[in-house]
């Protein structure tokens, strides 16, 4: 962050700094292991990384080899990419939950040379392919747990990797260096393969200069301290993850935190209580869920408490926020009293204590959460993004407006094409996709100046205040056969603010004439609803057909037809037997809807819906975890909501 | 890889309640470092053969022997301090404290901090604590509940009570592990992973193990070598791949499973 910012131009470079700068004296990372949290300072980080990179030179880590890492969050993920990156490498992160045919394309795809990954787990998946990815030398795993009695010469220890390079590094000691000073910034750094909502996973390819464009942006807009904790449990794969997490890491010196389990995420951040956050809209979701869930459980003097201050905590915030008005010094008070009582302690249990800032991004968020969130005294703002331009608009100070995703960033520009899509330009673009031309072609363009833009495939506008508002995927928007629009999004992101639903996809184009929607469940909620009204249930299949969980869906489908235009309103649903499911292709990794996919597998009870059938026997194939198929036979239900059939204007609903 | 060292040998054990022949002369040797389970249908004797192996049970003939040991002299507790630990059908932890409570609860047989000593936060009483709790903390990894670490037991579902029961059956270092039905009532899912950690138990600390269980697909699965009670009685012991052609097992057992 000195004057010398351009020679920094490679995250390893930025790591020598920093090593140098903090050495001994400042923690860099520190993980939740055994129950307790230990620290890693900056030397510590230097020497892992120093050693394996030199580690993996000896194994014969050439400039531009690409090598994968799949792995949880850990320091081990984040010194193995930088390890590869100092050797000229560049790291391609895989999601954990990956299949291995998944896998299997991805490592053929970017000509991986080696890969990481964490555990007996990953490593298994490794084996299984192990014919098809023969480019792959080594295999290098950080936790040997199963793995004490595997007998692959192609498997090899972290460590091992890393004696081999402290051997080098007594030969050459100055080959670490050589080799991190070798580096530019115009280097790829990372691929990212895109969650694929079309098609085959895209490998867009990130360079030096691309992340720590990115870094610094960030960095402009919410500046960070030393001292500031940052909880790393994103997926590392994630561009979103590379940024805010090991690249701010390198250029501003605050401390990474590793959570213990993906499991303890929540507890972790609690203990850790972060300056600053990122969640999904669902996350977000879950925890406004979660609050009101734990309330019912909770002692009366609690809930009277959160009844009394929590519409305080909304007036106040609707002052300040949406009517932009001085709040009176009688509010002030009682918000006071109220942040005494219940906001505080609130942001605590939730680990937003500290928190500075807060992101949502990935899909729409539904303004209740944010209401949510601004009256207990934490102002969520929009992040809008994607992996090959990374930030393309976000909330920056008090500018917070929900209807919309915000104003680009420093550096970056928006413009909207005549057919309604979002193209932005900036330092975060990427170069283009990895051996994949067309795709290139088609997704960015230059401009006479030679400026490269990206084509987001996204449907926006800019509105009188300047900032960007998010309406769908190009491809997403629908006209009903009334000739009305509407995007689905709005629908689901509204109904699952429902702690009851956890996931829905509404359906309604040119052919049909109104909304119908297909909902799952929330197991866990609906399930500890049930236990309350000692109602009995055996599996998810049984919750979910229960008449008594139609009426309370039913009541929650209603509440948020009140809030649409007519036309626009959902007249049928059916609560599904089943969850989405990404391993069923249902869902991609980021856990976005894959609607082709979801129209395919539930087309019967699409079918019945506008058929005006009333049930539909389904037979619904499942695939488990470890490969095996099986059948689910059983019948699903259709709910229509009579009133609204014919219904125009306001009313009570049937 | 089973050693051939014998480390219990149960001999000719007879048990009867009144005029119920529980057992009737059961023979048969666990090796060192094996899985060996002991499968029959419901009231074949299993888990009165485990409670005998702990002296719950005092059999009526007969003896057990584990490393020069006859345990059917010795009191319940003396044979775990011997290093036999089990686990139960119907589950039998603390209800009431944490899963680490519950294991560091198990840790006892270990402590050699007197009373005087406990009384006094500093010394040896803690260092002591420190060092039990590190080896709770390595099997709360192990065994993957680092997320329930804190959470109350009894408020767990019931999958993960096994995992807690049989955390604190590895927190007393046992070298013969008692594994009673450790997976009924579990899904597939849950199942797989109850198999894989009693795998890895087997295989990081090369304890042998003695299972009793109902899922024939995951015994045959599993174990090095299968004993076969009905009625009281042993029908057959081999291999998994002996005992799936054993024409007495069929007809007792199998047989039935397999008309369903």
């Amino acid at each position: 962050m000195s004057e010398s910012t351009n020679d920094l131009d490679t995250l390893p470079k930025n790591l020598i700094v920093g090593w140098q700068k903090y050495g001994r004296r400042k923690v860099a990372m520190r993980k939740k292991d055994l129950g307790i949290w230990r620290s890693y300072t900056w030397q510590d980080s230097y020497e892992q990384v120093r050693q394996l990179s030199l580690g993996l030179i000896a194994l014969g880590l050439k400039h531009g080899d690409k090598v994968c890492i799949i792995g949880d969050n850990d320091p081990q993920y984040f010194w193995a990419q930088l390890a590869i990156q100092s050797g000229g490498g560049v790291a391609v992160g895989l999601f954990t939950d990956s299949a291995p045919p998944e896998i299997q394309y991805i490592v053929h795809h970017s000509d991986a040379a080696f890969v990481f990954a964490k555990d007996q787990e990953q490593c298994d998946k490794l084996l299984d392919i192990q014919d098809q990815v023969p480019a792959v030398r080594r295999v290098i795993y950080w936790d040997d747990k199963g793995l004490w009695n595997y007998d692959e010469s192609w498997l090899i220890s972290f460590e091992r990797v890393q004696e081999a390079g402290r051997r080098l590094d007594a030969e050459q000691p100055d080959l670490f260096e050589r080799s991190v000073n070798a580096g530019h910034g115009q280097d790829l750094a990372v691929f990212c393969y895109t969650s694929g909502t079309t098609g085959l996973p895209k490998g867009a390819m990130i360079s030096h200069l691309n992340l720590i464009a990115g870094a610094d942006a960030n960095l402009e807009v919410d500046p960070r301290l030393e001292t500031d904790e940052h909880m790393s449990f994103l997926p590392p794969a994630w561009i979103t993850e590379n940024i805010l997490g090991l690249s701010v890491h390198l250029r501003a010196g605050n401390v990474v935190n590793f959570p213990e389990a993906p499991e303890t995420v929540q507890q972790n951040i609690r203990e850790v209580a972060p300056q600053s956050l990122f969640f999904s809209p669902r996350l977000w979701e879950d925890m406004v869920a979660m609050v009101q869930v734990r309330l019912i459980e909770s002692t009366w003097i609690n809930r009277l408490l959160y009844k009394i201050f929590m519409p305080v905590g909304y007036k106040v915030a609707g002052l300040r926020f949406e009517e932009r008005k001085a709040v009176g010094l009688l509010w002030r008070l009682l918000y006071a009293l109220g942040d005494f009582a219940v906001f505080q302690p609130l942001r605590d249990k939730l680990g937003l204590i500290n928190a500075k800032t807060a992101y949502s991004s990935g899909a729409a968020q539904s303004p209740d959460v944010i209401r949510f969130f601004r009256a207990i005294g934490v102002n969520i703002k929009q992040l809008y993004g994607s992996t090959e331009a990374q930030t393309h608009t976000l909330h920056i100070g008090d500018d917070v407006r929900f209807e919309t995703v915000g104003v680009p960033p420093p550096g970056m520009e928006i413009k909207i094409a005549e057919d309604g899509e979002i193209l932005v330009k900036g330092p975060t673009v990427v170069r283009g996709y990895y051996k994949n031309p067309e795709a290139t072609e088609k997704a960015f363009f230059l401009d006479e100046d030679g400026q490269r833009w990206y084509r987001t495939g996204d449907a926006g506008y800019i509105d009188s205040h300047g900032h960007l508002i998010y309406l769908d995927r190009m491809k997403e928007m629908l006209t009903l056969s009334s000739g009305e629009k509407y995007s689905p999004q709005y629908i689901e992101g509204r109904l699952k603010f429902s702690p009851y639903i956890r996931n829905v996809m509404s359906l309604g184009g040119e052919d049909t004439p109104f909304v119908t929607a297909l909902i799952n469940i929330d197991f866990d909620n609906v399930g500890r609803w049930a236990e309350k009204q000692g109602l009995a249930y055996t599996t998810f299949v049984d919750l979910s057909q229960k008449p008594e969980v139609y009426e309370l869906i039913q009541g929650d489908v209603e509440a948020v037809n009140r809030t649409l235009p007519p036309a626009a309103r959902v007249r049928k649903f059916v609560l599904l037997h089943k969850e989405f499911d990404a391993d069923e292709g249902e869902l991609t990794r980021t856990r976005k809807l894959r609607r082709g996919q979801l129209g395919e597998s539930y087309g019967d009870m699409i079918g019945a819906m506008y058929g005006g059938d009333d049930s539909v026997q389904v037979q619904a194939s499942v695939k488990y975890r470890d490969g095996r198929e099986g059948v689910i036979e059983t019948t699903v239900h259709v709910a229509t909501l009579e009133g609204e059939i014919d219904k125009t204007t306001e009313g009570k609903a049937a | 890889m089973a050693a051939d060292l014998v480390h219990l040998s149960v001999q000719n054990v007879s048990l009867s309640f009144g005029g119920i022949q529980a057992l009737t002369g059961v023979s048969f040797d666990a090796r060192e470092g094996e899985i060996l389970a002991i499968i029959g249908p419901n009231g074949a004797g299993k888990t009165s053969m485990l409670n005998c192996i702990n002296n719950f049970y005092h059999p009526d003939k007969g003896q057990i022997v584990f490393e020069g040991h006859d345990l059917t002299r010795l009191p319940p507790h003396r044979i775990a301090q011997l290093g036999v630990a089990r686990t139960f059908q119907n589950i039998a932890l603390y209800t009431g404290l944490s899963t680490l409570d519950n294991l560091m609860a198990a840790r006892h047989i270990h402590m050699r901090a007197g009373f005087l000593q406990s009384l006094a936060y500093w010394g040896p009483a803690h260092r002591e604590d420190i060092a039990h709790r590190q080896a709770v903390e390595d099997i709360i990894d192990f065994l993957e509940m680092a997320h329930i670490r804190k959470a109350i037991v009894g408020a767990l579902p019931y999958g993960l009570r096994k995992r807690v029961e049989l955390g604190r059956a590895l927190a007393m270092e046992p070298r013969l592990l008692l594994l009673d039905e450790p997976m009924t009532g579990m899904n597939q899912e849950e199942k797989e992973d109850m198999a894989r950690f009693i795998l890895d138990v087997h295989e990081r600390h090369g304890k042998t193990i003695l299972l009793i269980e109902h899922d024939m697909g995951l015994v045959m699965d599993i174990a090095d070598r299968v004993v076969v009670l009905d009625f009281g009685l042993k029908i057959a012991e081999g291999t998994p791949e002996d005992i799936r052609h054993d024409e007495a097992v069929i007809k007792a057992y199998l047989g039935e499973e397999m008309s369903r």
